[in-house]
């Protein structure tokens, strides 16, 4: 085989003039990086500077780490994005543009986002898109290492979406007797045919839902580019992988069609705790990771603070879960001995980040941990760290989260 | 192999050809650690991805790389060879890892 470096390959679209990802003509000027390795921070189309774990396919956070996460809405310029093929078109042409409904349907459809805007009653929700492996990497803190993408808390993020009941558009397509699955693809490709397509399903009972919308609009402005331009799939209180973005095809099915990114990506063993507990985890039968898990995210102060004696801190968060709503956020400040009750913030509705502060003033000098665990109104209660469930794809932690910060 | 890339940019180009503006997406060059034949993983690791996916798993021991470069050629279809493999994670765990053969397991 050709040795075939990724500078070439990125001229080989160049001569094509291909517009994707995959062939961009820009590589004009490189941006270099300096041999010791921090992620850089690089500002994409429509966003501020992020740091940029991958730029093909884009994986992009807050440059302003938890702090992001003291706001119950995260804007759009710095919400995290996270693509998994490198072939995305650079350009939508919103005359051309369609999103086909086609399969088991009476009436198959092909609609332009103008369409989905003028001829059906729009829906609006406010919602958190959490990638199944945020948090991954603290995994690693209290047991192994896992595959994938070693996330902190940043992948994720609440927005107020803004579009169509996917319920409206099946219905108006007309679903058959027979049809018991909907599969959703977006643009996104794989640079080689061999590699499974990104593709998701779902049962049509869950496709019905109320309050799942495809989504043109995202607080208030178009998706972002990076975000799922034209529109993308949300699905409130579940993990974001099955919120296709560029969403161009809703099939419904009479049969699942297996798949690598259903089967075998994201998902975790069928059993009560969806962890491993002895053995390997792909001895167990598998389930995919669907509903999120109670979980909260101190955003100020972060670790390694140092904060002055006698002053007053207030430390603040968000919490959230599958869409029960979040009952209560507990905070420690002596690494979990003791708990007090932090004050909840402004209601959002039951599948968005729910705010909450708590006052502290800072009396003793010394090094404190400070400890966050929410509850929620079915009485599911974060794990503590060293007692969270693992397993080998590190998908759907939610342990206590915890910053070291130095009184002085 | 090439001609297959070549062809899913070519199908990306057409079905956009009416394009006027393109995003414009800026290109950044991860550094690889240079030797131990950097030039086997250069030639497989950035077909699909960027290097950056390489640099954010921070270093991990060999097993971890083994079954890293396992899914990439069984699930995700990366045509490398075996011996070609092996060249991979010997430079993975010499350049981004350890040793030890237990812990950080697959
Ligand atoms: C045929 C395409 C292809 C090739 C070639 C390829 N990868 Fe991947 N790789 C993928 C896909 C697809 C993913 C998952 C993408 C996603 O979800 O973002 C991935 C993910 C990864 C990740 C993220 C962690 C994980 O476990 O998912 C690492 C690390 C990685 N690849 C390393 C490598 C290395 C090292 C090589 C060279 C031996 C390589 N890849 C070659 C397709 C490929």
């Amino acid at each position: 085989m050709r040795y075939l470096n990724r500078r070439h390959f990125l001229g080989a679209g160049l001569l094509l003039g291909a517009t994707s990802l995959l062939g961009k003509e820009t590589p004009s000027k490189p941006i270099a990086i300096p041999q010791e390795f921090t992620t850089p921070i690089i500002a994409f189309p429509e966003k501020k500077p992020m740091v940029t774990i991958s730029d093909r396919p884009p994986l992009l956070k807050s440059s302003k780490g938890r702090d992001i996460f003291t706001q119950a809405i995260t804007p759009n310029d710095e919400f995290f994005v996270r693509w998994h093929l490198p072939d995305i078109p650079t350009h939508i042409d919103l005359n051309e543009f369609r999103l086909e409904v086609k399969g088991s349907v009476n009436t198959p459809l092909s609609l332009s986002v103008d369409d989905l805007k003028s001829k059906f009653e729009p829906a609006e929700i406010t919602a958190v898109l959490q990638c199944g492996g945020n948090s991954r990497k603290y995994y690693a803190v209290t047991g192994q290492a896992t595959h994938g993408v070693q996330w902190d808390h940043g992948a994720m993020g609440c927005a107020v979406w803004k579009g169509v009941r996917l319920k409206d558009i099946l219905n108006r397509a007309g679903v058959k007797e027979s049809a018991s699955w909907v599969g959703l693809n977006g643009l996104e490709k794989p640079a080689m045919e061999e590699t499974p397509d990104f593709f998701r399903e779902m049962e049509i009972k869950e496709a019905l839902e109320d309050q799942i919308i495809v989504a043109y609009s995202m607080n208030g402005e178009d998706l972002p580019y990076l975000n799922g331009f034209p529109i993308r799939l949300v699905i409130p209180g579940h993990f974001s992988d099955s919120w296709v973005k560029m969403l161009s095809e809703i099939m419904v099915m009479d049969t699942y069609r297996t798949s690598f990114f259903m089967d075998v990506a994201y998902t975790v063993p069928d059993n009560d705790c969806e962890c491993v507990v002895s053995g390997s985890d792909f001895e167990y039968k598998r389930k995919p990771i669907a509903a999120m898990k109670v979980k909260s995210v101190i955003g100020y102060p972060s670790s390694n603070t140092v904060i002055k004696k006698s002053s007053k801190v207030k430390i603040a968060g968000v919490a959230f879960d599958q869409g029960k709503g979040i009952k209560e956020v507990m905070i420690s400040l002596d690494g979990g001995k003791s708990w007090s009750a932090a004050k909840l913030g402004q209601d959002y509705g039951k599948f968005a980040f729910r705010p909450w502060s708590f006052e502290w003033e800072t009396k003793t000098k010394g090094n404190f941990t400070i400890m966050a665990r929410a509850i929620n109104r079915i009485g599911n209660i974060q794990p503590l760290a060293d007692e969270i469930g693992w397993n080998a794809g590190g998908y759907q932690y939610n342990a206590v989260d915890s910053v070291n910060v130095k009184i002085v | 192999m090439k001609k297959l890339l070549i062809l899913s940019a070519f199908l990306a180009a057409t079905a956009f050809a009416q394009v006027d503006k393109p995003i414009e997406m800026p290109y950044v060059d991860y550094p690889m650690v240079q030797g131990d034949h950097d030039e086997v993983a250069q030639q497989y690791c950035l077909i699909c991805h960027s290097w950056g996916y390489i640099l954010n798993q921070g270093k991990k021991s060999r097993p971890y790389w083994t079954g890293t470069v396992q899914k990439m050629v069984n699930e995700f279809k990366a045509p490398i060879g075996k011996e070609d493999q092996q060249t991979i994670i010997n430079y993975l765990v010499k350049h981004y890892g350890y040793e030890a053969t237990s812990g950080q397991g697959h």
